[in-house]
């Protein structure tokens, strides 16, 4: 019999994610993922939203993605 | 750097609580603590801005192993609106006016706990990845949704 009720993929994750442990789930998704530019800071700090996604389009590589064009 | 793991949750709650910090987990890992499946390197959290919520969440960075200036704790404690950490035991972003939300009191109203964690509710989530409108947000975005939908069904 057909299902008529077809979940939209992304479900099918959501709900092996809730099986696992909190602590698994954790594990899971926390990755320590090298970022050009952003990571080779300690410390920045922005008065405002506008100035720091400002400083992210004149700095930071194109793929990264932190840009709005 | 070391990654950020269940056991650091529980220690940012457990020492943020002991200060009387006033935050809540924002952005895609407050998402990841509501049960959303996908991948992230920091922390973002939301931080109420009022002056004496600022001197407490400088006193509870210390304690959980941050290396901040002075002139580093005088400007979180000041006034700045976003700052990145990269000198402690996992990366953080503290957020003091996120993008699409008015005040933390609001989010505060409609925050979610969950595994003991504060977590922002996640159309406050989607609603400041919408207004903050980067590439990277509106690539996600459809998945996020997806998951708001799976969430509601699930309550």
């Amino acid at each position: 019999m057909a299902n008529l009720e077809r979940k939209p993929a992304d479900w099918e994750d959501f709900e092996a994610a809730a099986k696992r442990s909190i602590e698994q789930h954790i594990r899971n998704s926390f990755v320590h993922t090298y970022k050009p530019v952003l990571d080779d800071a300690e410390y920045r700090s922005f008065d405002s939203m506008e100035e720091y996604r400002r400083w992210c389009q004149e700095n930071l590589p194109a793929w990264l993605g932190y840009s709005r064009d | 750097m070391a990654v950020f793991e269940f056991r650091s949750a529980q220690e940012l709650g457990r020492i943020f609580e002991q200060h009387g910090v006033k935050y809540l987990f924002f952005g895609k890992s407050g998402a990841i603590l509501l049960g959303y499946s996908d991948t992230t390197q920091d922390v973002d959290l939301y931080v109420d801005k009022q002056k004496d919520n600022r001197e407490k969440v400088v006193a509870a960075l210390l304690e959980l192993g941050f290396r901040l200036t002075e002139k580093e704790q005088e400007e979180i404690g000041r006034g700045k609106v976003f700052i990145q950490l990269r000198n402690g035991p996992f990366d953080v972003d503290l957020i003091f006016a996120p993008d699409g939300i008015e005040r933390f009191h609001d989010a505060w109203k409609r925050r979610v706990e969950k595994h003991g964690f504060p977590i922002a509710n996640i159309d406050d989530i989607v609603g400041s990845k919408q207004a903050a409108n980067r590439r990277k947000d509106r690539e996600s975005l459809p998945r996020l949704l997806s998951f708001r939908e799976w969430l509601r069904g699930n309550k």
